[in-house]
């Protein structure tokens, strides 16, 4: 029932590509359309002027996780009509407290006709099967690349913020999330760790997760061993390669198959381990901090 | 018993050895039955080197797994790591990585080869094997649920038990489908619907519990895997398939008596019924507690009494104990092959043996395709 969690690990050659793949498409974004925003008006070609600040929208629907997390960070609740399965799931939602009491949709395109969305968010949500799925109407469309940085996060910061109509609440959580993290020190030093996931998965540059090592002093395992962004590094490997840390998620620390069995193996025992919650990292957002803040914590501490 | 099966000697002879002589019990109606029985029980049932031949490649493969993996390293590393004396990282590498999935390796194959031997000279099929009659697809599902929903956490035990339990289960539920039909077809049947319902209940228990990694999941279940194993898995699996192989070798005279039918074995005075319980027990037992570790690896209890049996008399129980040696040095010969062959994702075990085993069923069906 969630297998819409696999947006990282797990999906081998397919998601290896496809994280490449969703890199490229935001860079693309960003070099197209300034800050990544893209009104798409199905029927008028072209993009559509930004909403006037007197004409907020008020049947918001969100097709992505991680836009569930600007949504409910910079939105109104009643303007919020609808969020994906996944926004109450504390696995894998930074804000599933928030969203709970908000209704879930689906992924049927019959709620969306039922709700009559006059805004929605979604990575590449042209693409959308959802969408897809509808007749064509004037539904504005804001499409959330895949952020990979601190920067990018920033810029999707204000645009959801400017979509929404609540310019200035972006502008101040941007303010915060950068006066939090400049006040973080670097306690990594240049040692050397892996962002490794069930099954062997190791997470490379480009990603938000190098992003958060390289702000904590780290340096990525995968980038010294040049490896793309979701490759798989087998338990001997990574005994081999030898790096300082190991940064793990929460919810692999629990042994509930034989891919978390893997992370607890005995052979990686001598290992110092970072636990991070995937909810964290998974999407760009405003969790970005929290990670920042506890990666840089229990590197302290270590 | 033996109602309107055609009978053809020379095909028979050659095809399945004398487990098919027509069992008619009646001693002296029939030649061959006779030099059989007194064959049987005789020293020389075996080749003189298979069983040293069997070891001498068992101990290479063993070398060639603990030298071979995704980190290069220098046969005196590998030796320096095994006596103690090596540095952190070859230490970790051999003993805490690739130790233990040899000995699960052989644990697993061992079960594997000696269940398919006992199981066609049981059941006098040359196509009976753990993964073809469902066993270990219905032992995987045992192991499953267990882990899946969090119960293997209770004891240590748990888990095994609970995949021999659910063996031995598919085990009874095979012998209510096929009953005592004497046809090889109709026990192959049974077996298919017994492992598809398993390998369904696998997926469904997959589909149902909370771990969205379910997908892949369920392909390490049914193809078997025993890359990244520790030494808490050879301590699961080797009781199991200690005692399992035990109860299954202690088989070897009434699986022989049987082969001339259940009223010949009778009239030679072997307990039918305690021997089909000690038999499926040891087969349940055996490949329940394998399967516990590695999944369901289809096909090697299927090939390796075919490889030895030329080797032997065809006696059911001369090929018990080479079928054991040579499971376990097929299992380790196909997971060095899994290591070698390069893969961006890690190949299955039973897709190697899938692509060794086929082509003996293949074999034997059309063997067979007349009598079907």
């Amino acid at each position: 029932m969630k297998r819409g969690k696999l947006f990282r690990g797990e999906g081998a050659m397919a998601a290896s590509s496809g994280a490449r793949s969703l890199r490229s498409g935001a860079v693309i974004g960003l070099a197209g359309l300034g800050a990544a925003l893209a009104w798409i008006g199905a029927a008028p070609a072209g993009p559509t002027p930004a909403a006037q600040p007197g004409a907020r929208p008020r049947r918001i629907v969100s097709l992505n996780l991680c836009a569930d997390q600007y949504l409910l960070a910079l939105a109104d609740r009643d303007q919020i009509a609808g969020l994906t399965r996944n926004a109450t799931d504390p696995d894998l939602s930074a804000a599933a407290k928030d969203a709970r009491g908000l209704r879930i949709l689906g992924q049927s395109a019959e709620e969306i006709l039922e709700i009559q969305p006059d805004l929605i968010i979604g990575a590449r949500s042209r693409r959308s099967p959802v969408l897809a799925a509808l007749p064509a109407q004037d539904y504005r469309l804001v499409d959330l690349a895949w952020a990979t940085s601190f920067a990018q996060i920033a810029a999707q910061t204000r645009q959801i913020a400017d979509a929404v109509g609540h310019h200035g609440r972006g502008a101040a959580l941007v303010a915060r999330m950068e006066r939090d993290l400049a006040g973080l020190p670097q306690p990594g030093k240049g040692r050397v760790a892996a962002y490794y996931q069930r099954r062997g998965y190791l997470t490379g540059t480009g990603t938000l997760v190098d992003d958060l090592m390289q702000r904590a002093g780290l340096v990525n395992l995968a980038g010294r061993l040049d490896k793309p962004a979701l490759s798989r590094l087998s338990l001997e490997e990574l005994v081999a390669a030898r790096p300082d840390f190991i940064i793990v998620e929460a919810a692999a620390e629990k042994v509930s198959d034989q891919g978390t069995e893997m992370l607890q193996h005995p052979a990686l025992r001598g290992v110092r381990r970072i636990v991070l919650p995937q909810a964290w990292t998974v999407c760009g957002g405003p969790a970005y901090v929290r990670a920042a803040r506890s990666l840089v914590e229990q590197l302290g501490a270590s | 018993m033996n109602r309107a099966r055609p009978i053809d000697p020379p095909r028979a002879t050659l095809a399945q050895g004398k487990a098919t002589v027509p069992d008619t019990g009646i001693p002296g109606r029939d030649e061959r039955c006779e030099v059989f029985v007194n064959d049987t029980f005789h020293d020389a049932r075996r080749h003189g080197f298979l069983l040293p031949g069997l070891v001498l490649f068992l101990l290479l493969a063993a070398c060639g797994s603990l030298a071979l993996g995704p980190v290069d390293l220098a046969p005196t590393r590998v030796v320096a790591a095994l006596v103690g004396r090596a540095d952190p990282v070859a230490q970790a590498i051999v003993v805490d990585l690739r130790l233990p999935r040899l000995l699960v390796g052989l644990l697993v194959g061992a079960a594997l080869g000696l269940g398919g031997a006992v199981l066609q000279g049981f059941l006098r099929n040359p196509l009976a094997e753990p993964s073809v009659l469902g066993t270990s697809n219905a032992a995987a599902l045992g192991a499953v649920v267990m882990l899946y929903f969090g119960l293997a956490d209770w004891h240590g035990v748990a888990m095994p038990a609970v995949a021999i339990v659910s063996g031995l289960g598919a085990l009874a539920l095979l012998f209510m489908l096929a009953g005592r039909s004497e046809s090889p077809l109709t026990l192959i049947l049974a077996g298919i619907a017994v492992s598809t319902l398993a390998a369904a209940g696998i997926s469904l228990a997959l589909n149902l519990s909370p771990n969205p990694f379910a997908a892949m999941e369920i392909m390490t279940w049914l193809l078997g895997s025993i890359e990244n194993r520790s030494f808490a898995h050879v301590r699961i699996a080797l009781p199991c398939v200690a005692i399992g192989c035990a109860l299954m070798l202690t088989s070897g005279k009434a699986i022989d008596a049987l082969s001339l039918g259940e009223d010949g074995a009778r009239s030679l005075g072997v307990d039918l019924a305690r021997s089909r319980i000690v038999i499926l027990s040891g087969v349940a037992i055996g490949v329940g507690g394998a399967v516990a570790v590695s999944g369901a690896i289809g096909f090697v209890g299927l090939i390796v009494p075919h490889l030895v049996r030329p080797f032997t008399d065809r006696g059911p129980s001369a090929v018990l104990l080479p079928s054991l040696l040579a499971g376990a040095l097929l299992l380790t010969l196909a997971d060095i092959a899994v290591r070698l062959i390069p893969t961006t994702t890690e190949l299955k075990l039973g897709v190697v043996t899938a692509f060794l085993g086929v082509p003996v069923f293949m074999t034997h069906l059309l063997r067979e395709r007349r009598i079907w």
